[in-house]
């Protein structure tokens, strides 16, 4: 229990920090466009609109979607996307972790 | 605080390669959820599936890729037809001989723009210098119609049997002469000279217009009687200064005897330009120009005299056959009795 409350405790720090510098928002911003210039944004439309045309246009709720979306979303991000951001995330970890 | 940071750097690698994932992970599902709010705002706001075409409009709509033919799939014609319509004369002329056509329709280019000036300075009238320069020109009468015929010759070629310089010319010593009736003064939108009209026709303008001289073109305002740029005051003097005592002034005798022949004169003025078909407005400009520069009264009646005389000989023997191409207006040489 105790070791459990100290890594909950660790990762909220972490997050802190990540929001404190900013560093969460200029990664946030950097994934946003790389998913846009990849054509995953696209995809994931398409995507939604067969979700919609199934579920019908006035009964679709935002949890439907996000049920249906995130497992794809996850799974459709490119690799090079995925390395660049855990790269910096890395790199961000790094630099905190020897303060 | 400190307890953290110790922790912190004391993870070792797998741990930290675990919360860099987890980071990623929120990350992605960021994007995600954002999709998803983004997505069904639309939905429910109904511009989701706006930019929806069905496929068959799809395809008519596509970009054609083929050799000989553009991406709309017309074929592409190099000697089609390109005209262009001329904003002056509105005819429809081939793309490649528009700017010869304009260069001569509008009076522009390096050949015509003296009669491009020539025609502004005459529409204008306001240029002193350049009518009292034409008449030096009309009283040195030799050489004036030598370098004329010469020019005239010259544009031959032009095909404008009516070119302002020549017309101009001829009309200046129209005005000077028969100056006083001109069918076309009324419709001189610049000024009207004062001096050339008769007492009926000054008060039935007084009556209708604003009728101030101005002090650069010697010429009555032609706007309505309230005008904004003159005063009451300049319009009741003006009227004290024609109408008042005009009876007793030599130029109403000699304005009278003009109304006797106004009307032949006119007609037969108006039966030339019929047979000339094409006259441009010119002429009362000129003639007014030449008026007004031209102040002096005595030499005015003196000049009226044989004035009738001279019309209805040029009546006889002018119109018709006279060099018909170049001087269908009036004589070339004016008799000065």
């Amino acid at each position: 229990v105790c070791k459990m409350n100290k890594d909950a405790q660790m990762r909220a720090t972490i997050n802190q920090k990540l929001i404190e510098t900013g560093e969460r928002e200029r990664l946030k911003e950097l994934l946003r466009a790389k998913l846009i210039e990849c054509g995953w944004k696209d995809q994931l439309k398409a995507h939604c609109k067969d979700v919609i045309k199934e579920k019908g246009l006035e009964h679709v709720t935002v949890d439907d979607l996000v049920a249906e979306i995130t497992p794809k979303g996850r799974a459709l991000v490119p690799d090079s996307v995925k390395k660049e951001l855990l790269q910096r995330i890395r790199t961000f970890l790094a630099q905190h972790a020897s303060l | 605080m400190k307890m953290e940071e110790m922790s912190l750097s004391g993870l070792d690698n797998s741990k930290l390669e675990a919360i860099a994932h987890e980071i990623y992970t929120d990350l992605v599902e960021d994007a995600c959820l954002g999709l998803c709010f983004e997505v069904h705002r639309a939905v429910k706001c109904g511009y989701f599936f706006l930019d929806d075409t069905d496929p068959d409009s799809m395809k008519d709509f596509e970009i054609v890729d083929q050799p000989g033919v553009d991406i709309f799939g017309q074929v592409y014609n190099q000697w089609k037809n390109k005209e262009c319509v001329c904003p002056n004369c509105s005819r429809s002329i081939a793309a490649s001989r528009f700017a010869p056509h304009l260069e001569k329709c509008l009076g522009m280019g390096r050949n015509s723009s003296r009669i491009a000036n020539r025609r502004i300075a005459s529409s204008n009238n306001m240029n002193k210098s350049e009518s009292d320069q034409e008449d030096n020109d009309d009283i040195n009468d030799n050489d004036w119609s030598y370098g004329s015929e010469k020019k005239a010759k010259k544009r031959k070629s032009d095909k404008n049997p009516n070119s302002p310089r020549r017309s101009k010319s001829l009309k200046h010593k129209n005005g000077e002469l028969g100056g006083n009736s001109d069918p076309f003064k009324y419709s001189n939108s610049s000024g009207i000279s004062y001096e050339t009209l008769g007492p009926e026709e000054l008060r039935s303008l007084l009556t209708t217009q604003c009728g101030v001289i101005s002090e650069h073109t010697k010429k009555m305002c032609t706007r309505s009687l309230r005008c904004p740029q003159h005063t009451d005051e300049q319009r009741r003097s003006v009227r004290v200064y024609l109408l008042g005592p005009s009876a007793s002034l030599p130029e109403a005798e000699g304005s009278m005897e003009n109304d006797s022949f106004d009307v032949a004169e006119s007609q037969a003025l108006m039966s030339r330009l019929q047979w000339d078909g094409s006259s441009d407005i010119s002429p009362s400009d000129s003639a007014s120009s030449k008026a007004s520069t031209n102040n002096s009264e005595s030499r005015k009646t003196k000049k009226k005299k044989p004035h009738p005389q001279h019309l209805r000989r040029h009546q006889l023997r002018g119109g018709g056959g006279w060099r018909p191409c170049l001087t269908p207006i009036a004589p070339p040489t004016p008799p000065l009795e």
